[in-house]
């Protein structure tokens, strides 16, 4: 029965991948709804802070902080770039590096560079491995990240920005969309863009005190750093979400081959048993 | 010469009694002669009292108890030499091409010894093709013994069609085509093309290049089991009067099948998979005659029919210790629509040797070899995963293996009904120069459908240009 062993060996191997990838969706399904609960919880706090940001952007203040300020000649681009730690995710960030890749053609047609702030192992990986120039990185920020832990990466670009080493900043990151779909989104952190569906029927000027530049400096620091984390906790969501679609396929796919083997193997069983049998029938009736 | 009369006919197996003063030889060949019927006998067993079992070298119809049989007393002999160039013969030499007899002395016996070892002389001259897939990893040697493997329908007549244009059309040698069981068509095909290729002269066969021997599907098991041997002895002939000999047999498996046929009828008791069990002795004895020696050379191509597409199957398993190079033509590959359909990594021959071919061409095939290899591993991971599951670099060896997979392709000049295009024939240097590039990743910005049916890297950029 030649063959029909390797059969039985690989229809095994595949059992086993399939097992683990069955685990995998299960595990990526329970840790998206805490994921979820998280990237809810940190929503009420980023959508306020960025109200007071947009009020404070349609008003007329005396003082206008660098980071609200476009630069006339933007030179270099920094970009905050949010990954996921592990693999095994579907698409998810294959699409995030192809959006990169593609926007990093543009730039460089319009002449500008590019400096990175990576965050997840995948990033890194990838971006250093393409030769782009990273200023700052963190990796394994696990599934329960703490601002403590991206504040280093974030605090590199503020102070490239204040420098003048880049001039305009932006974050991308997957958007959840729903459990099926995660869209890669490239947003604008500095200078800030007043979000655009806020209603504006009425705006007012603040008061500051002690004075407008240290209370801009610090609001603005906060508004940033939030916008991070939320892009942050987002993105685990999406992963966790994407990694329980793709590991639901590969489930489906390795039962697929599986049940293929199957019909291989009994085909190669049923085929060895007719030949044995011809040959003892041929041979009994030749004597 | 002595006579004895039939006793008993079981298809076409012949039992014949004489005189038990004046019993036949082992393959002696016996003639029926009376009431019309002419057939020959060739003796293969003596199974007592003046009894000899026979095999019957065409119909036995017609035949019947008490006719009479005489004994030519020697084995059959078949007219060779110069003479039979641009003739078709048949199993025991008779001219069917149907332009009056082969005149000639020159005979010779179809059972022969082979040569002996001190008598051989290994080759390492390459002979080039011009089919890219078989230059870059299957070198073939001048005076090598080739297989072609394949199981129905998967391209071996058209693969040695085409190496025949390619190379007996261009070699200035004579070639010698054996048709053993396969159709009727196919041979007359050949016959028609070689007379328009210059191979066959029907004006002055002194012109002629190729001798035919044909028994093909419509012929009794006896035939096509002795059609092989005949079609040899007349490459023996041309080899032993010094020159290089082409010799091409269409199929080595029927000459088995034939043997199948006529083992239960001798008598012996079916072995493995229902063959005969002496089957590596008949293929044995057929394979050490297609040699080359040091008076001359044949080259020999034989189409393999791989039963079930199982190459672990007896008769193609006994063939293959046989061959300096096999090629293996894959179903999988087939159905894919890439042809020729020659599997790169079950083929391989004697000749793909750094000390043989060199050591870039070695490298090249190997890297070859290993990226077609490592993307075959991949391919599971890509079926359970996906795509998106690959490392940066993985990913890179799957599209350079797609690439060389369309690559290994290319347009066939005998395949030109089929497709419409014309065919190529690519040089080693060019064939090695394309390979090179797509290892290296030159070429990783062109599409791989660009690569599929041309003939050099440059068609294939010219091509990527007006995609």
């Amino acid at each position: 029965m030649a063959g029909a062993k390797e059969i039985r060996g690989k229809i095994a191997s595949v059992k086993n991948t399939q097992k683990i990838t069955k685990a995998m969706e299960m595990v990526a399904a329970s840790k998206m709804r805490k994921a979820q609960d998280r990237m809810h919880a940190a929503r009420p706090y980023a959508q306020k802070i960025r109200n007071v940001i947009s009020h404070l952007a349609h008003a007329n203040p005396e003082y206008k902080h660098p980071y609200m300020v476009a630069r006339e000649e933007e030179n270099t681009i920094g970009v905050i770039v949010v990954s996921t730690d592990r693999g095994l995710c579907g698409g998810l960030n294959a699409n995030l590096f192809r959006l990169m890749l593609r926007k990093f053609k543009e730039w460089e047609a319009e002449g500008k560079q590019v400096q990175l702030c990576v965050i997840g192992s995948k990033a890194s990986g990838f971006f250093g491995s393409i030769g782009a120039k990273i200023v700052g990185q963190v990796t394994h920020i696990g599934d329960e990240p703490s601002l403590e832990t991206l504040l280093g990466t974030i605090m590199v670009m503020l102070n490239a920005f204040k420098e003048g080493d880049v001039d305009k900043v932006y974050m991308v990151s997957n958007e959840f969309v729903n459990s099926m779909t995660q869209t890669p989104n490239l947003k604008q952190l500095i200078p800030t863009e007043p979000a655009e569906s806020d209603d504006y029927s009425h705006h007012w000027d603040y008061l500051y005190e002690p004075d407008a530049e240290e209370v801009l400096e610090q609001l603005l620091t906060r508004y940033i750093e939030s916008q991070v984390y939320t892009g942050v906790v987002e993105n685990i969501s999406c992963e966790m979400a994407a990694r329980m679609v793709a590991m639901k396929s590969a489930s489906d796919n390795a039962g697929k081959l599986i049940d293929e083997l199957e019909l291989v193997y009994n085909k190669a069983r049923q085929a060895a048993i007719t030949q044995e049998l011809s040959e003892i029938v041929a041979g009994a009736a030749a004597v | 010469m002595s006579s004895g009369k039939i006793v008993q006919i079981i298809g076409a197996v012949v039992d014949v009694e004489f005189p038990s003063d004046a019993i036949p030889k082992i393959y002696d060949a016996l003639k029926v002669e009376g009431e019309g019927i002419e057939t020959t006998l060739e003796v293969q067993q003596q199974i007592g009292d003046g009894v000899v079992r026979t095999i019957a070298l065409g119909s036995t119809d017609g035949l019947k108890r008490g006719l009479n049989v005489s004994n030519t007393g020697e084995a059959i002999s078949i007219p060779v030499g110069t003479k039979t160039l641009g003739r078709i013969m048949n199993v025991l030499g008779d001219p069917i091409d149907e332009v009056g007899p082969i005149e000639t002395d020159e005979k010779m016996v179809i059972h022969r010894d082979a040569p002996k070892f001190t008598e051989l002389s290994p080759s390492t001259e390459l002979l080039e093709t011009g089919v890219k897939v078989i230059d870059l990893v299957i070198p073939f040697a001048k005076g090598g013994k080739i297989g072609l493997f394949g199981g129905a329908g998967v391209g071996k007549t058209v693969n040695m069609m085409e190496l025949i244009n390619n190379i007996a059309t261009q070699h200035s040698g004579l070639s010698v085509f054996a048709g053993v069981g396969e159709r009727t068509r196919e041979g007359n095909d050949f016959y028609y093309e070689m007379q328009e290729a210059g191979g066959v002269n029907v004006e002055k066969f002194e012109e002629s290049k190729v001798s035919m021997v044909y028994g093909q599907m419509n012929e009794p098991p006896g035939n096509r089991l002795r059609v092989a041997l005949t079609g040899l002895t007349l490459a023996e002939k041309f080899r032993d009067e010094g020159r290089d000999v082409l010799l091409f047999i269409d199929n080595i498996y029927r000459f088995t099948l034939a043997g199948v046929e006529c083992s239960a009828l001798l008598g012996r008791m079916p072995s493995a998979v229902g063959y005969q069990p002496t089957l590596a002795e008949e293929m044995g004895k057929l394979q050490e005659r297609i040699t080359s020696t040091k008076t001359g050379s044949i080259t020999s191509i034989q189409a393999v029919y791989v039963p079930a597409d199982d190459l672990t199957d007896p008769s193609p398993a006994t063939t293959f210790a046989h061959l300096d190079s096999t090629v293996v033509l894959s179903r999988q590959i087939a159905e894919l629509g890439l042809y020729p359909a020659i599997d790169p990594l079950d083929s391989t021959s004697r000749q793909l040797d750094p000390l043989v071919v060199g050591q870039e061409h070695y490298d090249i095939a190997r890297s070859v070899q290993n990226t077609l290899q490592r993307y075959k591993e991949l391919r599971d991971i890509i079926a359970i995963l996906g795509m998106d599951e690959l490392s940066e670099e993985d990913k890179l060896v799957v599209a350079r293996a797609r690439k060389i997979q369309r690559f290994l392709t290319q347009p066939y000049f005998v395949a030109k009904v089929f497709t419409g295009q014309d065919g190529e024939f690519v040089p080693l240097k060019e064939t090695l120069r394309g390979f090179k590039g797509i290892i290296e990743g030159e070429y990783d910005d062109i599409p791989e459908q660009a690569f599929m049916f041309v003939g050099t890297i440059d068609q294939a950029l010219e091509k990527a240009k007006s995609m």
